[in-house]
């Protein structure tokens, strides 16, 4: 398997916060890895030091055998990095072919960008009933269909999703868990999922990191830390 | 009432295309442009002293104006306005800057143009006269070009590319960013465009109703009027906000004529009242 993307040794303040100390992860082609933890571990932390949303202190990000860290982010994205941030932020005044079109921003391949916008509407039929709406006015689980369709558009090889299932109908959960499943699969992207979730985040990945405030407290295969006792623990606070 | 009308409308697209300009610059950075006013006097000024003085042909003259601003506008965001955003979180930081820098242009301008009222050679003769309207061709053709320029705007901001990363910044500036938009430039060719309008319409009405150094800081006030009126950061809300208030001016102006130059005083109240009701004015949205 070929190595993706790696963390060695990472360090990062967030507003005067030590958010992460000394992480190390990778995320290998193909594979869909979790970051699971309480509030304020620093899954999202990890997901900003990626995009370049923030630097880091400390530490090296290298994505395919190439330095990340201290690269300018839209030229990450170009790299084919693309963050479903938290909180969906869709451009609410626009409408959804808007804010598609604006996940291709950095893209200049014409036909191709089409190609992705039929793709993106055939994953998500609701996005072309609302085509022309404007995004603010959709529902919380159409705004998280548009976001991932957004970040789709930019052709990524990686995709960071911060939280899918935060703010979103139960129902729907299911829905947009299946959704990252054949993402992964069909698009061959791989995928690095951060959520609250942790039964959802388990069951569609397939190893998982599990962050106390700003380390790496376990890792391992998903399948054996849907069962295991201590990510429970972590949840409450108590120690690994 | 035709006349009145008339009058309105030409005064509201020269106050739209202002309007435009300052709540551009809000929308992108949350900055109240106080400078504003002085840009379009700066304009005026540039105008006046290519074609009033030097004799070239008036568009050459406006557009000069509108280029030069936009240099102008540029520099500023680049050396004053990112280096104080970057450091400071608290609002009134840029307000003070911009503040600062009304005062720096009103001295500048001062300096070098005096404190004389300019005008300049008049652009077309005649006055048309017809449908009981009574306004002089040169008023048609500013408002015309104002109106023009007002609609190619909206064009610009809607389909262009450089219009379309603007409207994600001003919407959400971390998912902007994350759709690997050039946040730093983007913002900075929206201020030299907000800067730009500015220096146009100082440019096209310095043919008009002439300039001089002492109304920067009154049609600063005016461009806040109306986007208090139409919400800031709103494209739709400048608009209407420049229109409305010309209107207002238009139909005050003739009504209140007998009670004397009240027309602004009665304005001001009724805005007030207006706020109290509506503090996001008409168009404006409760978030950023």
């Amino acid at each position: 398997m070929t190595e993706m993307l790696n963390f060695s040794n990472v360090h990062l303040y967030y507003d005067h916060v030590y958010a992460l100390k000394g992480v190390s992860l990778t995320v290998n082609e193909g594979e869909t890895v979790a970051l699971i933890g309480a509030n304020g571990a620093g899954k999202s932390s990890i997901l900003r030091a990626i995009t370049g949303l923030n630097r880091i202190r400390e530490g090296e990000i290298h994505y395919l055998g190439q330095r990340l860290d201290g690269t300018a982010p839209d030229e990450i994205v170009k790299r084919g990095i693309a963050m479903v941030p938290e909180g969906r932020r869709v451009f609410p005044l626009m409408t959804v072919a808007e804010n598609l079109a604006l996940g291709a921003f950095t893209r200049t391949d014409k036909g191709e960008i089409s190609e992705s916008l039929d793709r993106v509407m055939t994953r998500f039929p609701r996005l072309k009933e609302r085509y022309h709406q404007a995004a603010g006015t959709m529902s919380g689980g159409e705004q998280q269909m548009l976001v991932i369709g957004r970040a789709l558009m930019s052709k990524p090889r990686l995709l960071l999703l911060d939280e899918p299932s935060l703010g979103v109908a139960p129902k729907l959960v299911q829905d947009i868990a299946r959704s990252i499943v054949a993402i992964n699969r069909d698009e061959k992207v791989s995928v690095l999922l951060v959520e609250q979730n942790s039964r959802m985040a388990l069951r569609i990945s397939q190893r998982a990191y599990a962050l106390a405030t700003g380390e790496i407290a376990l890792s391992g295969n998903s399948a054996e830390l849907i069962h295991d006792d201590r990510v429970k623990a972590l949840y409450l606070g108590g120690e690994v | 009432m035709e006349q009145v009308i008339a009058n309105g409308l030409y005064l509201g697209a020269q106050y739209a295309l202002i309007a435009l300009g300052l709540t551009l610059i809000f929308g992108l950075m949350n900055v109240l442009n106080f400078a504003h006013g002085q840009m379009y006097v700066l304009g005026g000024f540039i105008t006046y002293a290519i074609y009033g003085q030097l004799g070239l042909p008036f568009p050459v003259a406006v557009l000069a104006s509108g280029v030069s601003l936009a240099v102008i506008g540029g520099l500023m965001e680049r050396y004053l306005f990112r280096t104080v955003i970057r450091r400071s979180h608290r609002e009134e930081s840029t307000m003070l800057l911009a503040a600062a820098t009304a005062f720096f242009f009103d001295a500048v301008i001062l300096l070098i143009f005096g404190e004389k009222q300019r005008g300049v050679p008049k652009i077309v003769k005649g006055v048309f006269h017809d449908f009981g309207i009574i306004l002089p061709y040169d008023r048609i053709v500013v408002a015309v070009v104002a109106a023009l320029m007002i609609f190619a705007f909206i064009l610009f901001m809607k389909y262009s590319r450089t219009g379309r990363a603007m409207r994600a910044l001003a919407q959400d500036r971390v998912a902007a960013q994350l759709m690997g938009i050039k946040v730093d430039r983007y913002t900075m060719i929206g201020f030299a465009l907000g800067a730009m309008l500015a220096g146009v319409v100082g440019g096209l009405l310095v043919s008009i109703t002439g300039v001089n150094s002492g109304i920067g800081g009154p049609i600063s006030v005016k461009a806040f009027l109306m986007i208090m009126i139409g919400g800031a950061g709103v494209v739709g809300g400048a608009i209407a906000g420049g229109f409305i208030l010309g209107m207002m001016e238009s139909v005050g102006l003739t009504v209140l004529r007998e009670y004397g130059d009240v027309t602004y005083l009665v304005i001001f109240a009724a805005l007030m009242i207006f706020l109290a009701i509506r503090p996001n004015g008409l168009m404006g949205k409760p978030w950023g």
